[in-house]
């Protein structure tokens, strides 16, 4: 029963590169510990702790960057594609999370900043705040990267929890308290359907190891195909993901809670929240499309495929039908979040590293106009407290940084070249027009789904731009009742024109973003190969916690 | 019929019984005393299963730690209006519909596990050594980050507890 020598020297060298590898997560705990010690300090109890998490995120970025895969890698080395396997292979090193670590911390430092600015929380509530975003954090850079069951429903509680706790942040608001308790009925029942299906699945196959599963389910596709556990599984996970990606039918929270919630907590939840999802979603359906590459008359792939790209085509028209009645600003962006959601959902339609690279593409686009488009309603609504329509009426009068920021966003948001939005929403098109003609040879039904996607996708952005261009049309042409201007403070007019400037940027210089972003689609290349199933080693479905399982 | 069989029909069929009753008892005390023997009908399950680690957890965690702070949450904000829970026929429809897919998928998909296995394991569950080897080293991530996901959530939980101790504060 009791560990030998040995075994224990192992696994301390392996804990040891995993540790390292996983220094930026170390940084974020470390970082929440003393967020809370420092309120036992006399002379801190008192202080804004937005400096100090924003130092230590930014310290945590650092590290992340320095592990990009082909700096000197002390993980060891991270193959461009395929992967590395850390913490006895519950979590997986690859391209792809990795790049998605740098983002969430990217925008973690942002929001921030952002959270510096608008003066939400204040000093006495700055050390909850924090701990709680760090904590949702830590919870999306293990979605990212988890390739076990286990670790990815913890991963998903983790990221979730704090964020209904954020939901309710603003205290005393009947409105805020609503949404933090749709929030969390919705969530905890959402994560019930979840924890259906991973034990489904994980009774299936008798590992919860997301490679092991991919193996079996390619196996199983060869013969009888998937057994009814296991489809139901598969969707009872993909139910509780919907949730998290507000993909309709289950969407109903997503509007209330960013209209009940602070600003800063909505950008939060619509780029970080989704980002996670989206990533946890593509390794997920990978692990199922391992069956669909096997062959090309499989149904259970293209079964799941046409599901969810059903599912994609009514999230983003909902969306964007449901925006165009809305008349706050914040429920607004909440069904433009959604309808965005649908959008990015299309691209995973096709799994692969070609779908893949211009889905993170398209988040870290998202992240710069959305996070931008929140920021000013943030700003506009310490000024003028409110967060309707009205009062961005003439905001070009008033305070015309502003307005310029928020009309770069939302053109960006609604596609408009030659910003992010466009380059973003050109490249998801161009893979389904690029996937439909490929299959269009020998599987002309699944073609014309992605010609289908690629029409409702074009149809939904130009529904998207009846309210988005009715915002900049209030803003710009019609005049303010009140012409007093807004007072911009020199950190926020900043922090609107680099975001703004980005977006720009991005739009017009697409290619160092997009060589990143297809770099780390790489490590969904190679993962698993099925060339030859018959070599399936006998333990691939062996019972995950086994006597004998336990020490190898 | 085995021993087997029959303490798994007793404890199965009176964890369905209290745990319907939660869900129709009217009174919310009531509905918490329930869930009570719901949960220790669960790991009785465990024990019967031959996982005594899992089921003595469930005990001390669920039916020890939980559910009392369950009842004396229940105690403290059951005012007169929430004392008594009242369901309208339509919200009765909806919830009645989503319970009974889930419930028929669920049904129906556990008639079709383990088609293909032989028979069930023959090893006996790991007990609490291996377990405890088990979470230092193979699990040992998530049972180490879940702590920090409690202390998060506390720290969550406190802050939506407490009051405000000065209203509309300083903001910028």
């Amino acid at each position: 029963m009791f560990p030998t020598p040995s075994f224990v020297e192992r696994v301390s060298t392996d804990l040891q590169r995993d540790l390292l590898a996983f220094l930026p997560e170390l940084i974020l705990c470390a970082t929440i510990v003393a967020l809370l010690l420092a309120r036992l300090v006399t002379p801190l109890s008192r202080k804004h702790l937005g400096s100090f998490a924003l130092l230590a995120s930014g310290c945590a970025l650092a590290f992340a960057i320095c592990f990009w895969p082909e700096r000197s890698a002390p993980i060891g080395s991270v193959p461009l594609s395929g992967n590395v396997e850390g913490f006895s292979s519950l979590l997986v090193f690859d391209t792809f999370g990795l790049y998605l670590r740098v983002f969430l911390l990217v925008f973690l430092c942002c929001s921030l900043w952002l959270s510096l600015l608008t003066g939400i929380p204040d000093a006495e509530d700055s050390a909850d705040y924090y701990t709680l975003v760090i904590g949702g954090i830590l919870g999306m850079m293990l979605m990212a990267s988890a390739n076990h069951l286990l670790m990815a429903f913890v991963a998903v509680e983790m990221a979730s929890v704090p964020s209904y706790a954020l939901a309710g942040f603003l205290k005393g608001r009947r409105q805020g308290s609503e949404a933090a308790l749709k929030y969390v009925v919705y969530g905890a029942s959402a994560s019930g359907v979840m924890l259906y299906g991973i034990s489904l699945l994980a009774g299936t196959f008798g590992t919860g190891s997301m490679p092991l599963i991919s193996r079996a389910v390619a196996v199983a596709s060869l013969g009888e195909g998937p057994t009814l556990p296991v489809l139901a599984g598969s969707i009872c996970i993909l139910i509780g993901l919907g949730f998290k990606l507000s993909a309709v039918p289950f969407h109903f929270w997503c509007p209330d809670v960013f209209s009940g919630a602070a600003a800063e907590v909505g950008a939060f939840l619509s780029v970080a929240s989704k980002a996670a999802a989206l990533a946890l979603t593509a390794r997920f359906l990978f692990v199922f499309s391992g069956s669909s590459r096997t062959g090309p008359d499989d149904l259970s792939g293209s079964a799941l495929a046409l599901g969810w790209a059903f599912m994609a085509a009514v999230t983003a028209t909902f969306g964007n039908l449901a925006a165009l009645a809305q008349t706050n600003i914040k429920r607004m962006l909440a069904y433009s979040t959604i309808a965005h959601a649908g959008i990015m959902m299309m691209a995973l339609v096709a799994v692969g590293p070609r779908s893949v690279g211009p889905l993170l593409y398209y988040i870290s686009g998202y992240l710069l106009m959305n996070l931008g488009a929140f920021a000013i309603v943030a700003l506009v609504r310490n000024r003028t407290g409110s967060e309707n329509l009205d009062a961005f009426r003439g905001l070009i009068r008033r305070a015309p940084l502003l307005a310029v920021g928020m009309s770069i966003f939302l053109l960006s948001l609604l596609g408009m070249p030659p910003l992010v939005g466009f380059a973003a929403k050109f490249q998801v098109f161009a893979v389904l027009y690029e996937t439909g003609r490929d299959l269009g040879g020998h599987d002309g039904m699944i073609a014309w789904v992605y010609f289908g996607l690629l029409v409702v996708a074009a149809l939904n952005t130009a529904i998207s731009a009846g309210y988005y261009l009715k915002l900049v049309k209030v803003m710009t042409l019609e005049d303010p009742a009140d012409p007093s201007p807004i007072r911009v403070s020199i950190g926020s007019g900043a922090l609107v024109s680099i975001l703004a400037g980005l977006v720009l940027a991005a739009g017009v210089f697409w290619n160092p973003l997009t060589q990143y972003a297809n770099r780390a689609s790489q490590s969904f290349d190679l993962a698993p190969k099925f060339e030859k199933p018959a070599k399936i080693p006998k333990d691939a479905v062996r019972p995950a916690i086994g006597p004998k399982g336990k020490i190898k | 019929m085995s021993l087997d069989v029959v303490l798994f029909t007793a404890i199965a069929s009176a964890i369905a019984f209290s745990a319907l009753a939660v869900v129709f008892s009217r009174n919310i005390v009531r509905s918490a005393l329930w869930l009570l023997f719901t949960l220790i009908g669960v790991s009785l399950l465990y024990f019967l299963l031959g996982a005594e680690f899992v089921g003595a957890t469930q005990l001390i965690v669920y039916v020890g730690g939980t559910m009392v702070l369950v009842v004396f949450g229940v105690m403290l904000t059951a005012q007169q209006q929430f004392l008594k829970i009242r369901i309208r026929p339509q919200e009765w429809l909806v919830a009645g519909i989503l319970a009974s897919a889930l419930f028929v998928l669920l049904v129906t998909t556990s008639f079709h596990l383990g088609e293909g296995k032989n028979s069930p394991p023959a090893e006996p569950m790991p007990g609490s050594g291996p377990l405890g080897v088990g979470f230092l080293t193979q699990y040992l991530l998530p049972f180490e980050i879940i702590s920090v996901h409690l202390l998060v959530v506390l720290i969550g939980a406190a802050y939506l507890a407490r009051a405000k101790r000065r209203p509309g504060g300083n903001r910028d």
